[in-house]
């Protein structure tokens, strides 16, 4: 017989009573079937009456047993993890959008600039990083990098007045300076332009506190290597004065008066041209050692400012806005929130699995 | 009858304890003979059997019917309240020794009848916690293949495979102990 012929035999056995298959060994394995079915314990009639009785109630008597040491904890525990999640999302949405125009190049050397000069515009193959990248040549420190960024701020109409002070005291406080500006707080027509220069250095703080004066409507930033153009022009500057001192000497060792005026006349275009080197580099300098951060202050829609704020398309803008907000907050939870949410996960289910393991060691 | 005891199990706040106490009815004599046979000591068979009940009741809003009967979910938690407490009391070297009190004295049996039971439990004995749990889960819980399996988390071939193998082996160990 096979092995499902004599399971269903002992089945049939268990489920009539009667051992009667004609195969001996089966019936055999019958037999012992009812009688491992006979020999079961069976309960006492009081023990079944009092547990009935508890039934019956709803066991409204709940012995409780000692619960488990770790069951303290569990509570506190999840209630911590609950707002390190919270913490650590509102911490993210607290660095805001601003930290996309973090820059980590630090390749600006630090040399003194002044503030006055002309710039001129040196040349050198043009670079531009996309926004939210690592920054410009990272990790190559020495190069020059000409940096420009575009922030464009919100504010409420009342409120336009102090985030402009606060913009120059920010430019400010972070060593740099106001090139030029303009605020008008009018009815009709509120705004602004910072056109600012931050040292490069202070650069990514400095943005940060700008961003945190008003709602970021939108950034920019561009870079540009001017590194070929910069050492071209030190070069040059370096060949100019070294051609100037051989020709003073040569002026000194002068023995006639036409030679000597041939050297002075050669010595005023080299002046000329070490002026200009002077300038270039100059120039190259400060566009390298600071940044450009031009900042447009724009009133908030529905606060004056001609924006007008009541119609329905308004209405619509809004909640689009309002909706990409949410969803960009349930993104950034979401991604704090998931992990911690695996972790728990594989660390339940490999308690599960240890839980299992230990009681089943009791039958090994 | 398992469809009607689901169904009633699914409203458990139409009234106090209903469905449940039809599940106890059903199931307590089983519950307690496995436990019984699990354990062998009668007050703790008694104490993890109410424990199990009682878990159950609490619980009972969690039973899902796609997981397997209600039976199996019920055999279920009293087996892991019988391992807890095997675990506990450390009583693994007593379930492979004889019986305690766990059967009722064989007064009244026939000479024969005592003696095949007595070679039945020796045979017991000499079986794994394993099989011993396998065997109490059939034959002293009275659950099918398919519910054991549920309960023992395997599929009910591999259930159907070990039984065969230990029932198999428990007659053999009859015949010596014979």
């Amino acid at each position: 017989m096979t092995q499902a012929d004599v399971l269903t035999a002992i089945d049939d056995a268990l489920e009539t009573g009667r051992a009667a298959d004609g195969d001996p060994v089966t019936r055999e394995l019958q037999e012992l079937a009812l009688a491992l079915r006979a020999d079961s314990p069976e309960p006492t009639r009081e023990f079944g009456e009092h547990l009935g009785r508890r039934v019956e109630r709803g066991f409204p008597n709940r012995a409780r047993s000692k619960p488990p040491w770790w069951r303290q904890f569990a509570e506190p525990a999840a209630v911590a993890v609950t707002i390190l999640v919270l913490v650590t999302g509102i911490a993210l949405l607290a660095r805001g959008p601003s930290g996309a125009m973090d820059d980590s190049s630090g390749g600006s050397s630090g040399g003194s600039v002044a503030v006055s000069g002309a710039e001129d515009a040196g040349g050198g193959g043009g670079g531009r990083t996309a926004l939210g990248s690592p920054g410009f040549a990272p990790g190559q420190a020495g190069r020059k990098i000409e940096r420009t960024f575009a922030l464009e701020l919100e504010t409420p109409v009342d409120r336009m007045q102090r985030v402009a002070d606060q913009v120059t005291a920010v430019t400010t406080r972070h060593g740099g300076f106001v090139l030029s500006s303009s605020v008008s707080t009018g009815e009709d027509s509120s705004g602004g332009d910072f056109d600012l220069r931050i040292p490069a250095t202070e650069v990514r703080p400095a943005l940060r506190d700008l961003g945190a004066l008003a709602d970021v409507r939108s950034q920019s930033q561009t870079g540009r290597d001017v590194t070929p153009a910069y050492v071209t022009t030190r070069d040059r500057l370096q060949a100019a004065r070294a051609e100037r001192k051989s020709l003073l000497r040569r002026l000194e060792a002068a023995t006639t008066d036409t030679e000597a005026e041939a050297i002075r006349q050669r010595l005023d275009i080299v002046a000329g041209q070490i002026n200009s080197l002077r300038g270039r580099l100059h120039g190259l300098r400060l566009r390298t050692d600071y940044a450009v951060v031009t900042v447009s202050l724009q009133a908030k829609d529905g606060d004056g400012g001609g924006a007008g704020g009541g119609s329905f398309g308004d209405a619509l803008h809004d909640a689009g806005d309002i909706l990409v907000a949410t969803a960009g907050i349930l993104v950034r939870v979401l991604a704090v929130a998931l992990p911690l949410a695996l972790i728990a996960l594989l660390g339940w289910a490999a308690g599960r699995a240890v839980q299992r393991r230990r009681r089943e060691s009791a039958l090994a | 009858m398992n469809q009607a005891v689901v169904e009633t199990a699914r409203l458990p706040a139409a009234g106090p304890a209903e469905g449940f106490a039809e599940l106890y009815e059903r199931t307590f004599p089983r519950v307690y003979a496995y436990v019984a046979s699990l354990l062998r000591d009668r007050s703790a068979a008694e104490d993890v059997t109410a424990q199990a009940f009682e878990r159950a009741y609490r619980k009972r809003r969690s039973y899902r019917a796609a997981r397997g009967s209600m039976d199996a979910w019920v055999f279920g938690i009293a087996r892991n309240a019988a391992l807890d407490e095997l675990r506990k009391r450390k009583r693994r070297a007593k379930l492979e020794g004889d019986p305690e009190d766990v059967h009722a004295p064989a007064t009244d049996d026939q000479a024969d009848i005592a003696l095949r039971r007595e070679t039945v439990r020796a045979a017991l004995a000499s079986l794994s916690g394993q099989e011993r749990d396998l065997i109490a889960l059939k034959f002293a819980g009275g659950l099918s293949n398919g519910e054991i399996a549920g309960v023992l988390r395997m599929s009910e071939s591999n259930v159907g495979t070990r039984l065969h193998r230990t029932i198999t082996k428990l007659r053999e160990a009859c015949h010596d102990a014979g």
